[in-house]
């Protein structure tokens, strides 16, 4: 769930903005980089920022039997790296925000903050920790995963809690009463999310693990050992 | 599967109007929404946007009423913690709860009303831009005001790939409910992450393909766009700086008006 168009106040929109607008722009000179070094990074990145786009669209199984959607950019983080997912998450912000109205044009630099920035970028270094650290592949993708995505929502409910601040107790008092509604029914399907993407990489490596090796992912070693551990 | 808004704004009867006056319109009107401080400004917004929408552009009104209920859950939601954490003012409504005491007070109620209809009006507005003006349009506005053209270039091969995706997903997804995928928790799951380890894979593989045919079309970094952008008629464009003085006049004119 993002933040609906017109319900943060002007001033915050304009300074979610100004948070988000260097973190972007960081990515596309970044990408920018990458093609001139290699032509065939557009068409990729494009498809795969369709990818996360369908992948967010799709109702994810819940406990609850409410509907749910991933926010897919956890994935997008470990395969990309988190600066050009954030990049790809602008779009597929304003996509969502046209095509599905999920999301807003005013609250597009909220949104991006917690679902293009913090999001990815905890769930990327929490998978090079685990990486480093020899843990599973699959257990490092679901902590990423997960993450990427509670922590999505952790971050909405602190933006509307400083849009609005509580009476007494102020924002800190306001920030419970978020959390409780948003980031705790999030939990569930956070874990959801963490399991998905991480048998999707169990399929990814089955069937093709050249592209995990060209995106530099995971090293060879580890993944000859998963798949040996498959087969 | 999906119902696209993107699929009513090429056939809409606004099609032919210019469609950085639509953009502007839809804009300064959520601009408005957004910086008015009373809940008067942003209903008039959402009621005169949705007049336009389906007087004017001809989107089918139930199916305008059934989108409508995709910003009320989230805003309602976010309405009652808001109205119920502001105090100040006389006791509305007060409700003991297993010993904590809830209660809305006059200023949250007013705040959280405020809110709901800032969203709403917001969203006719973005609903009014979705449904008017199709995606392609948008791009060449963006190249013309100096998006750099890689991104528009993204933005476009995006645009493009999402219907081939979407339309695999749903095939994908009847194909396994066919075969009782979505049968129980587990197996939901199981279904659900082939789906999405497969979709990715495809594009992927399309994306290989996608490179070498562009290739073949001696793709050389850049894709042009045919600009056929219809200029706007001086009448509309009057209508619509009316329009928004007029919006904004009543916002500063009510902007001490309180509901409650």
């Amino acid at each position: 769930m993002h933040i609906m168009e017109g319900f943060l106040p002007l001033n915050w929109c304009v300074f979610w903005y100004a948070l988000s607008l260097p973190v972007v722009v960081y990515g596309a000179c970044k990408m920018s980089g990458l093609m001139k070094n290699s032509r065939d990074v557009l068409p990729l990145l494009a498809v795969s920022g369709a990818f996360i786009f369908v992948l967010s669209s799709l109702k994810m199984p819940s406990v609850t039997g409410s509907c749910s959607h991933p926010t897919g950019t956890g994935i997008g983080a470990i395969l990309f790296g988190p600066w050009i997912t954030s990049l790809l998450s602008v779009i597929v912000l304003i996509y969502q925000a046209i095509f599905l109205a999920h999301g807003g044009l005013t609250t597009l630099g909220a949104n991006t903050f917690s679902m293009g920035i913090v999001g990815p970028l905890a769930g990327f270094l929490v998978y090079k920790a685990c990486m480093k650290r020899d843990v599973n592949m699959y257990v490092a993708v679901f902590l990423a995963a997960t993450l990427a995505d509670w922590l999505t929502y952790i971050v909405t409910s602190i933006q509307l809690a400083l849009a609005f601040p509580a009476a007494v107790g102020g924002a800190l008092a306001s920030f419970e009463a978020f959390l409780a509604v948003f980031a705790i029914t999030q939990v569930p399907l956070a874990i959801v999310e963490g399991v998905v993407s991480a048998l999707l990489f169990k399929y990814i490596v089955q069937l093709r693990s050249d592209v995990l090796l060209k995106l530099n992912v995971a090293s060879p070693s580890v993944l000859k050992k998963l798949k040996e551990a498959c087969a | 599967m999906h119902d696209l808004l993107d699929d009513y704004a090429h056939s809409n009867a606004l099609r032919e109007t210019s469609a950085r006056l639509k953009l502007l319109l839809g804009l300064g009107a959520i601009l408005l929404c957004v910086s008015s401080s009373s809940p008067i400004a942003p209903l008039f917004i959402a009621l005169t946007m949705s007049l336009a929408t389906v007087r004017l552009a001809k989107i089918p009104a139930r199916f305008y009423c059934t989108l409508l209920l995709i910003p009320s859950s989230f805003s309602i939601l976010s309405a009652v913690v808001v109205a119920f954490m502001h105090g100040g003012g006389e006791q509305l409504f007060a409700l003991n709860l297993l010993g904590i005491d809830l209660g809305i007070r006059e200023e949250g109620g007013n705040l959280a009303l405020l809110l709901i209809a800032r969203t709403f009006g917001g969203m006719c507005s973005l609903f009014f831009i979705a449904l008017t003006t199709p995606m392609l349009e948008l791009f060449s506005i963006g190249k013309s005001l100096g998006l750099p053209d890689f991104l528009v270039e993204l933005s476009m091969l995006m645009y493009r790939y999402i219907f081939v995706f979407l339309d695999q997903a749903a095939r994908i997804h009847s194909a396994q409910v066919m075969r009782l995928g979505d049968a129980g928790f587990k197996s939901t799951l199981s279904s659900f992450s082939m789906l999405s380890s497969v979709l990715f894979l495809r594009s992927w593989e399309q994306g290989e393909r996608l490179i070498v045919a562009m290739d073949c079309r001696c793709y050389d970094g850049k894709l042009d766009l045919m600009d056929q952008g219809e200029r706007a008629k001086p009448a509309a464009i009057i209508a619509v700086a009316v329009y928004l003085i007029a919006t904004a006049a009543i916002a500063v004119l009510t902007r001490n008006i309180l509901i409650l």
